[in-house]
This record gives C-alpha cells, sequence and structure tokens, in this order.
C-alpha cells in the first residue's frame, strides 16, 4: 500500500513538472507575461529618473516649465504602477502553475529577497503616491527640495527592486559553480547567487536602457498629444516635451552598446560556449535584424533633429550637409547590417563560392562594422551640435578658434576610427578586437571634448531668434513614433536573445528544461512572439495616456467652476 | 482626431510588419535540445551524421570559427585547394587516418595545426561527451568523404576510459623548449617575440611572475586570470599537471622563472 502510495506520489511530481496554457503553451504564456511586465517595469523605472532630473531642472533654473514636464510624466506613473504590478502578479502565478518545479527551486533559494522584493514594492508605491500627490502642496522653498527627495528616493527603491529581479533573472544564465538542483553548494549563500557573474552587467545595461526606454515612451505620448493639441499653445509645449524625451533617449541610447558590450564580455568570461551561441551560433542572425532595428533608430532620431531645425532661426545654414550626413549613413548602415558569422548550408557556400560573399563579405567583418556603428555616433552626435547651435552667435573671443578645434576633433576622431577600422584588416583577430576599444575611446573622447568646449563657447552667446516650438511638421512626429515603437521591439528582441543563449536550460547547465517546449525558436517565431508583445503593451499605454487625458479634464472641469466664483471676488479686491 | 489615430496606427502596423517580416525572411534556425546518443551498439552513419551536424552547429559552437577563413580552417567548403574536410582529413599526418586525424583534432587541437592559423581551438572534451564528440567526427567525415565511424569506435574509447588509468608516461624530454613545443603551449604564449597572444609571453615572465605564481598558473590555470586575457579565461587545460613529470614541471618553471 505505502509502495503504490510512493509510485502515485512519484507520478504527480513527474506530471506537475509543467503545466499547459491552452493555445500558445506554457512558454509563451510565461514569454508574453514576462515581457509585458518588463516593458512596464522599465517605464516605471525609467519615467522616474527622468521626472527627478527635469524637476531638478526646473528647482535650479527657475523655469515651471520643467516642472510641469516633470509633473506630467509622474501621473502617467501612476496608472503604469498599476499595469507592471498586475502583470507581475499574473507572470507570478503563471511561473508557480505552469512550471511549479522550477519555480519551487528559486523560492527555495530566493525566498528571503522576495520578502525583501515584495515589501520594497509597497514602500516605492507609498512614496511615489506621496511624490505625485503633495506636488503641490510641497511645491515651494524647502517642501520643494524635500519634495524632490521623494523622487531621488523613488528612484532608490525602484533600482534596489530591479537590481533584485536581475539577480533572479541572471542566477538563471549564470549560477555560482557547483550549483544543482537541490540548490547552492556548501558555503554559497543568498548573496552569492544573486550577485552572480551577470547581474552587475546587467544592472548597468539596464539602468542605461530604462531611461532610453522612458524617453522615448514620454516622447511618443509628446508627439501624440502635439498632434491632438488644439492650441498653439499646447502645440509648443508638446514639441518641447517631445524633443526632451527624444533627447534623453537618444543621448543616453549612444552609451548603451558600450554596456551592452561589457555584458557579452563577461557571458565569454563565464562560459564560452554561451558566449558562441550568442554570437556565433545559431543567434548570429539575430545581431543582423538588430543592426537594421538599430539603423532604424539613427536615421529616426537624425531625421527629426534635422527637421526640427526648420524652427530655428539660423539652421538653415547647415542644413546643405544634411544629405551628405545622410548618405553616411545609410552606407554605415548597410555595411553593419552585412552579415558575416552565418550559418549556410553547403549549397548556400558553394553558390557564394565560399563562406563569404566574394565583395560584400569583407563588410561584414567587425572592423567593417565597428567603423561603420562609431561613424553612426558621430554622425548623429554632429547633427544633435548643428541642432544645438543653430541659432546661436557665440561672443567668446576665442569663438571661431573654438569651432576650428570641434571640428578638428570631428576630423582626427572620424579618422582613428576609420584608420584602426581598415589597419583591423591585417592583424590577427584578438589585436583587432583589442583595437575596437581605441575606435570607442576616440569617439568618446571626441563627443566629451566637443561638448565641453561647445558649453564654454554658448555662454552669453547672442541669439538669431527664439526656436519657434510648436511650428513643427507633423511628419517629425511620426519619426518619435517609429522611433518608440523600434526601441520596444528592440527591447523584445534582445531579451530574447539574453534568455535564448540559455537554449535547453531554465537555469544554465543545472536545470534542464525537459517539457515539449524546450526546443530555443527560431527568430521568425521570436517575432510574432515579440510583435504581439509590443502590440499589447503599446495598446495598453495608449489606454493608460487617454486615463491621463480623462483625469486632465476632469480636473479641469472641476477648476474651471471654481476659478468663474472666485474672480468676481478679486475684482472686487 | 480619428484621422490622427488612424495615421498613427499605420505607423504602428508599418513598422512592426517591417521588422517582423525581415525576422521571418532570414535563415529560420532553432536550437534543437540534443538527444542523448546512445550510441553503443548497432549505429549507423544514418543516427551518427545528424546527430553530429545538429552538435556543429549547435551545442558544439564549431561555426564560431570553422567557416569563416579567418579564424580556422573552411570545414564545408574548400580550404587552400584540398576540398572539404572529409576530402583532405586522411591526407593531413601520415601514418594518420582521417578518422584518427579528425578525433584528435577535437581532443587534442594543438596536436597539429594547419598552416597559417594559430592553436586558439579549445579541447573539444571539456564540453562534448566522447560520443557527442565521435558524431561529430563522421558528420566531418561526411562533408565529400566516406564514414567509417562505428560502434566500436566509441565502446573502445568507452572502455578505455573505464578502464583502470595506465602508468603515466611522461616522455623523454628535458629540455624546456621541447618541453613547451610539446606540451603546445607555444600555441597560445609567445616566445622571443613571437608567437600567438592567446596567453601572456613568455618573455619576461620571471620579471613579472615569481616561480610559484608560475607554477600555480601552469597546475590550475583558472585560479586567477591574467590581467588583459580575461577573454580567453577558462581556455587553458588544467591537465599539465597529469601530463608533465614532476621534473619536467620544474624545468619549466625554472626555464620561464629565468626570463626577465
Amino acid at each position: 500500500m505505502i509502495d503504490a502510495l510512493g509510485l502515485l506520489q512519484g507520478a504527480a511530481d513527474a506530471a506537475r513538472q509543467y503545466g499547459d496554457f491552452p493555445g500558445i503553451g506554457g512558454r509563451g504564456a510565461v514569454w508574453i507575461t514576462a515581457q509585458i511586465h518588463l516593458m512596464f517595469a522599465a517605464f516605471v523605472l525609467g519615467v522616474p529618473m527622468f521626472a527627478v532630473i527635469t524637476e531638478l531642472i526646473g528647482i535650479v533654473g527657475k523655469d515651471s516649465r520643467y516642472d510641469k514636464l516633470s509633473k506630467e510624466f509622474t501621473r502617467l506613473l501612476v496608472f503604469a504602477y498599476s499595469a507592471t504590478a498586475l502583470w507581475g502578479v499574473v507572470l507570478l502565478f503563471f511561473l508557480s502553475t505552469l512550471y511549479p518545479a522550477f519555480w519551487g527551486h528559486m523560492a527555495e533559494i530566493f525566498h528571503l529577497s522576495m520578502w525583501i522584493y515584495a515589501g520594497l514594492f509597497f514602500i516605492e508605491s507609498f512614496t511615489l503616491y506621496l511624490y505625485y500627490y503633495g506636488w503641490d502642496r510641497w511645491n515651494l522653498g524647502r517642501a520643494k527640495w524635500g519634495h524632490w527627495g521623494l523622487g531621488l528616493l523613488l528612484n532608490v527603491w525602484g533600482t534596489i527592486v530591479m537590481f533584485i529581479a536581475n539577480g533572479w533573472l541572471t542566477y538563471m544564465m549564470s549560477p555560482p559553480e557547483g550549483t544543482t538542483v537541490q540548490g547552492l553548494p556548501e558555503g554559497v549563500g543568498l548573496w552569492n547567487a544573486l550577485a552572480n557573474a551577470t547581474w552587475m552587467p546587467i544592472n548597468i545595461h539596464r539602468l542605461i536602457a530604462n531611461a532610453v526606454f522612458g524617453g522615448a515612451i514620454v516622447a511618443a505620448y509628446a508627439a501624440y498629444r502635439f498632434l491632438a493639441a488644439k492650441t498653439d499653445e499646447e502645440r509648443a509645449h508638446y514639441d518641447w516635451m517631445g524633443y526632451v524625451g527624444t533627447f534623453i533617449a537618444i543621448s543616453t541610447f549612444i552609451v548603451l552598446p558600450f554596456a551592452g558590450y561589457y555584458l557579452g564580455r563577461e557571458i565569454y568570461e563565464y562560459n564560452q560556449q554561451m558566449g558562441i551561441t550568442m554570437m556565433g551560433g545559431f543567434m548570429s542572425w539575430l545581431w543582423i535584424v538588430q543592426a537594421i532595428l538599430i539603423g532604424v533608430l539613427f536615421l529616426s532620431a537624425n531625421y527629426y533633429l534635422w527637421t526640427g531645425m526648420g524652427r530655428i532661426p539660423g539652421a538653415d545654414r547647415f542644413m546643405p550637409y544634411t544629405k551628405w550626413m545622410l548618405l553616411i549613413l545609410v552606407i554605415c548602415w548597410i555595411v553593419w547590417g552585412t552579415p558575416n558569422t552565418m550559418i549556410a548550408s553547403r549549397d548556400e557556400f558553394a553558390a557564394m563560392g565560399g563562406s563569404r560573399h566574394p565583395f560584400l563579405g569583407v563588410l561584414g567583418l567587425m572592423s567593417g562594422k565597428n567603423t561603420a556603428v562609431n561613424i553612426m555616433i558621430l554622425t548623429t552626435f554632429l547633427s544633435f551640435l548643428m541642432y544645438r547651435r543653430a541659432n546661436k552667435i557665440p561672443t567668446v573671443p576665442w569663438a571661431k578658434t573654438g569651432t576650428l578645434v570641434q571640428g578638428a576633433m570631428f576630423g582626427l576622431s572620424s579618422a582613428a576610427v576609420l584608420i584602426i577600422g581598415v589597419w583591423g584588416y591585417f592583424v590577427p583577430t584578438i589585436v583587432r578586437i583589442n583595437m575596437s576599444v581605441y575606435q570607442v575611446f576616440a569617439v568618446l573622447a571626441c563627443i566629451i571634448g566637443v561638448t565641453v568646449i561647445d558649453l564654454m563657447l554658448v555662454r552669453g552667446a547672442d541669439s538669431r531668434g527664439e526656436i519657434r516650438w510648436g511650428a513643427m511638421p507633423e511628419r517629425s512626429q511620426y519619426a518619435i513614433f517609429v522611433l518608440a515603437i523600434t526601441f520596444t521591439w528592440l527591447m523584445g528582441l534582445m531579451g530574447f536573445a539574453r534568455s535564448g543563449i540559455r537554449q535547453h536550460w531554465h537555469v544554465w547547465e543545472v536545470i534542464r528544461d525537459t517539457s515539449d517546449q524546450a526546443v530555443t525558436p527560431a527568430l521568425g517565431y521570436a517575432a510574432n512572439m515579440i510583435t504581439a508583445c509590443v502590440v499589447v503593451f503599446l495598446g495598453l499605454v495608449a489606454f493608460i495616456f487617454w486615463l491621463g487625458g480623462l483625469a486632465e479634464r476632469s480636473s479641469k472641469s472641476i477648476g474651471a467652476p471654481l476659478m468663474r466664483q472666485t474672480q468676481p471676488v478679486a475684482r472686487t479686491e | 482626431m480619428w484621422k490622427t489615430n488612424l495615421k498613427v496606427l499605420f505607423v504602428g502596423v508599418v513598422v512592426l510588419g517591417f521588422y517582423t517580416t525581415v525576422a521571418r525572411m532570414i535563415p529560420q534556425l532553432e536550437s534543437a535540445v540534443p538527444e542523448v546518443l546512445d550510441l553503443s551498439a548497432g549505429v549507423t552513419p544514418e543516427i551518427l551524421v545528424p546527430a553530429g551536424e545538429g552538435l556543429f552547429i549547435g551545442a558544439g559552437g564549431c561555426t564560431a570559427c570553422h567557416g569563416l577563413g579567418s579564424r580556422a580552417p573552411n570545414l564545408r567548403t574548400d580550404h587552400a585547394g584540398e576540398g572539404t574536410i572529409g576530402e583532405r582529413c586522411g591526407n593531413r599526418q601520415p601514418g594518420m587516418d582521417c578518422k584518427e586525424y579528425l578525433y584528435e583534432s577535437l581532443s587534442q587541437p594543438n596536436a597539429y595545426l594547419v598552416d597559417g592559423f594559430t592553436g586558439i581551438m579549445p579541447d573539444a572534451t571539456r564540453q562534448l561527451s566522447d560520443e557527442q564528440i565521435w558524431a561529430i567526427v563522421a558528420y566531418l567525415q561526411d562533408q565529400g568523404g566516406e564514414v567509417t565511424v562505428t560502434a566500436s569506435d566509441i565502446q573502445s574509447v568507452n572502455s578505455t576510459a573505464a578502464a583502470p588509468a595506465a602508468p603515466a608516461s611522461f616522455g623523454t624530454a628535458s629540455d624546456p623548449m621541447e618541453l613547451l613545443t610539446q606540451n603546445a603551449c607555444l600555441g597560445c604564449h609567445a616566445i622571443n617575440g613571437s608567437g600567438p597572444p592567446i596567453g601572456p609571453s613568455f618573455d619576461g615572465m620571471g620579471s613579472r611572475l615569481t616561480g610559484e605564481q608560475i607554477r600555480r598558473g601552469i597546475l590550475d590555470p583558472n585560479a586567477e586570470v591574467a590581467e588583459g586575457f580575461d577573454q580567453f579565461a577558462g581556455m587553458m587545460p588544467a591537465t599539465f599537471g597529469q601530463q608533465m613529470s614532476a621534473q619536467q614541471l620544474e624545468t619549466v618553471v625554472q626555464f620561464l622563472a629565468g626570463r626577465r
């Protein structure tokens, strides 16, 4: 009898390794839920960074526009927060019911951090409510600084929450050595499991990416409000808001590849096989798709800036250069999108006459690609500089020399990138890989040097005329939508890359995926899933924006009669 | 307003449609779950070759270098006019047939280096089982040649592995340069100003490290990674303690410690 019960228990245990979900299966359900939860989480972590910076600019610069902007973002947060929590709860239910054995393993190791996570979520929520609802009450003097401190705290809680969750997911990629299905090895504790090999690279990468994402979504919101604006004042405000969002998204995006490089390097260091799967194995084509997306981002950002220069007096002197910049961007895009490490059949190799295309194959090497992406970054930075300088006439006595030095910096940096790139074709791989670091230094040095000179150069500059905020063609706003959609899709794609390199392991080389969905799918299937996630996320974001608009209209309509009542009193005074 | 909404929707559909279409147009490769290979008896080329192909493009990670021309020789296409790997493998080393050569290439990749390439390949036995390695050998033979791997090959390796270890034979070499060459150290470390920069150069090693540090670096190479060589961490085999006698090890250590 006892034996029979034991057998039944064993069968039940085996059966509960995995649950089933109708239609898309357990993996599909968890994939969509996790991805959408992550998108909302990125939004609610990125926007507070944005809000606290713009609020600070408003306080220090005594510019109420920034304060209004900051509050407007935070109102969106209140709704987005609920959505993040709801998707998080659904994810938790799906994980515990569809992957109970795996979830049991995770809970066994991480239960303490899960409780802390839940507690921090409460604290973070209440900080957000205080921050938003206390906006008008703590709006002056020291109270305003206290209010800003709440915004800062909100970011601190959010960052800790994200770091904890990152510990769980990076544990799945790079568990400590000696970990088994039963748990951590002797002498290895929770902290070691959280602070694993890929934890910090992911933390840094996500922090930057959240700022990029937050900026892009805020800019898309502004773009929509711009298109829907009924007055010039509204149009001017949302035009400016869209610019600020796009500026933050693009300027933080430029440093993201360096964080990605760090992450990739740590992955290789943890397990060479995992690194090879990511860059040279079945995922090699994913990087071509990524190159296409990033090319679209660069083109859209530059197009937005060039269009925006139409509303800046004096910008016309720079416009003739834009067609050449476009040409450079397109050429670099094509180079970056040239496949190299690809998997092909014997027939395909035979048709090409080798493992590479006879003419274009040379462009697919990392030397060519690194050169292309660095030139794209420099070109985009030049667009920003032209935009910034368009309506300014520097008055410092060294203005001409300063501009010449800036030009020389661009020239030298571009030359360094090109020379190192060409040189890379004539040296062994290992030397070539190390040389790419010098290309990055050349670009960063140019960006930092030119920016520092520019800040000093335009101090006290005369103006050729104010920027005509609102006088922006409608088509420019669609470029912002393209940016936001592309960033969101890119996030889904990179999520697939990060998660997919584990292949058939729930926890790398510790817990094997033995379900009937253990195969890591091809990019076509992944693209369908990513698009589905983006559609649901952007649909919900649109709904949240609409709710935000409703709340705004309600507060205005409540405020209006009050104002009418108080006006006569004011007159009699 | 509806016109604006429709325009925004249209832009969204076009952008998403474009990305989805591009991702669906490129070669569709899944990463299949490696099957547990049971090649102990009755195995045929029909079973071995597909299994080997899966490993070659998947878990083996071979395509990261082979097929690109610059890092490692092409295997599935012609290399230097010698044909595909199945055609040329039997002619690589005198007295060694194709099967033996390929097995040695995977298990001791630095034992023989093709002209023009450096010894960057890791030892495949560190990540693949013997069954998997034989499956890859069969797949490579199939690239223009005849598959000769049989169940007895796999069984002989397994039985050798299971048998009590024979007394170690370390050879008679006592010259340090001979020992460095014999143990394929120069496949990764430069000496006298030449050689691949996969590991730290032997030139001036004595002024950077003590004899004790060099000894530890040879016996337990993954305990510490030399500065600037992070990307090659884990590549150096930890088997030199078994490959060299104590006397040979000390000869190498003293030789390197003396290079200031």
